[in-house]
């Protein structure tokens, strides 16, 4: 697989894989963000991820000599076997109605029933690429491609926070109230993301995770635990 | 040392006043954006010329300014933008000066006359909330997003003489953000654009559009381009941004950590402080390091 580099200055460079969304890309990246905290720690100040790129900050000064021996050394990391600790979460969703405004719009759109709709999205398993957009906010790879849709042309001026929706080839959780243009489909009643929480998150880059459909008493239900502290979210 | 906690109270809120230190550069591998103050040059300052610790927490304020009243007594520092401060309605304060507050003297920021932010420090730093290592306030991360009318800023008000840094009566220009001069590496998606439009975006002047928030400024001219979009990749503040409709947007300290715009330019740290102290309207013109 080819591996570029882009030096911005030298002490932020990017370092880019073929541009497509794939867990290989996703498992490379995660092999070469441990090795440079193990190989090179104190030099860094911060590694950050897209699909395909991931760029680091320095608080040291970086060549171009440099940034080559470094793709030497991560093309050399493929023979390693790679640590398969990731989990799968069961994410609950309650769909429809109150919970998600635009998934009779959806179901239209699409000419689908809104059950067909429910059915594809918590049939997938996702794969959580990289957090961005809004603090908490995980960019998942995985969608049925049945459910592809291009975002709203106008954003909405308000999305509530545990929304789950659906824009561009992807779906997400909105981890706070923020505009979006996505569509909402349902809704989650826990809190993935509370940054004075240890640690703010519980998913971590390389997790999977499932939707389960629930309907409203279990809606109800689950949010008083989860407000009350005691809900733990189940994954294997 | 005596040191009792003392409020700064609004009666005037101000358009969007926070409270900034360096930024909280911890989370931003779960999407928290750094935050921190506008203009960092000028945040050193304030915190300088009151010998404080460096990252202290300060006022950040933009137009339309705050008016405050101070519960007990304390030293404050002005700097960055230019604007008219009354102090009691009378003496105008010079920003560089070490300004001795007296118990409910009354702080007011009238009209800015030249730059977009204007820092105030107070002796020892604003004593608010710290959230994952910063005091930068970013809404729904903080409980304050910004000041509201009757609010509180808590502050340590201390007794003690005070020993200023420097021994002349400092003196804090603001030249220094005058140059349109806007220095920027070159981004990872530039080489993706062609000669002519490299050209173009080189030899311009632009001028900052009305769109100017703590996330991004954008630029009133347009570059029409064919680039197209890019996977989601990481952005940081100083990243400029080329959308696909032509507008530029120039990420500032309030980014989100990954964007899907191609980036065309990484802008160099002290000329972000540079660019941020522009108003809607002034020129810049990139040079490419």
């Amino acid at each position: 697989m080819e591996i570029k580099y882009f030096l911005i200055h030298d002490k932020l460079v990017e370092f880019s894989w073929p541009p497509i969304i794939s867990e290989d890309i996703l498992e490379k990246l995660n092999q070469v963000t441990v090795y440079l905290q193990n190989a090179y720690g104190e030099g860094i100040k911060e590694i950050r991820k897209g699909y395909h790129t991931l760029s680091l900050r320095l608080h040291v000064s970086i060549s171009e000599q440099d940034c080559r021996d470094l793709v030497e050394e991560f093309k050399m990391l493929d023979a390693r076997s790679l640590d398969h600790s990731a989990k799968t979460w069961h994410i609950p969703v309650a769909y429809g109605k109150a919970f998600g405004k635009d998934l009779s719009l959806l179901a239209k759109i699409h000419d689908l029933a809104e059950e067909e709709i429910i059915k594809r999205h918590s049939a997938g398993i996702y794969v959580l690429h990289f957090y961005g957009f809004l603090p908490g906010f995980m960019y998942l790879g995985g969608l049925d491609p049945v459910l592809f849709t291009p975002r709203k042309s106008k954003p909405d001026r308000q999305m509530s926070k545990g929304s789950v929706a659906i824009g561009g080839h992807q779906t997400g959780i909105y981890p706070m109230e923020s505009p979006g243009g996505w569509y909402a489909i349902g809704k989650c009643p826990i809190t993935l993301f509370d940054i004075k929480r240890e640690p703010a998150v519980q998913l971590q880059v390389g997790d999977r995770i499932r939707f389960e459909p629930i309907d409203a008493d279990s809606f109800e239900a689950i949010y008083q635990l989860a407000v009350q502290g005691k809900y733990d979210l189940r994954h294997d | 040392m005596i040191k009792i906690p003392s409020y700064i109270h609004f009666t005037r809120p101000g358009m969007l006043t926070t409270v900034q230190d360096l930024g909280r550069f911890d989370m931003a591998g779960y999407g928290v954006p750094y935050s921190g103050a506008m203009d960092r040059y000028s945040l050193a300052q304030v915190n300088f010329l009151l010998s404080n610790p460096k990252g202290a927490a300060v006022l950040e304020m933009t137009n339309l300014g705050p008016e405050m009243v101070f519960e007990r007594s304390t030293r404050v520092v002005f700097a960055g933008a230019e604007a008219e401060i009354l102090l009691n309605n009378k003496r105008i304060v010079k920003n560089g000066q070490v300004i001795e507050i007296q118990e409910d003297d009354c702080l007011s920021i009238e009209k800015f006359r030249k730059g977009q932010w204007l820092y105030m420090g107070v002796q020892g730093g604003f004593e608010t909330e710290e959230v994952a290592g910063s005091k930068s306030w970013y809404p729904q991360i903080t409980e304050r997003g910004y000041i509201q009318k009757n609010d509180t800023l808590c502050y340590l008000s201390e007794e003690e003489r005070f020993y200023p840094p420097v021994e002349t009566k400092a003196k804090v220009r603001s030249d220094w953000y005058r140059t349109a001069q806007i220095k920027a590496y070159p981004g990872p998606e530039w080489d993706m654009l062609p000669t002519l439009l490299k050209n173009r975006i080189t030899k311009k002047t632009f001028s900052v559009s009305d769109l100017v928030s703590r996330m991004a400024y954008q630029l009133t001219e347009e570059i029409p381009n064919e680039l197209p979009g890019i996977l989601t990749s990481p952005v940081y503040p100083g990243t400029v941004q080329l959308t696909p409709s032509g507008k530029l947007l120039l990420l500032m300290r309030d980014a989100q950590v990954t964007g899907g715009y191609p980036r065309i330019l990484q802008i160099d740290n002290i000329s972000l402080n540079i660019l941020c102290q522009k108003r809607p309207g002034e020129k810049i013109k990139f040079s490419i390091l």
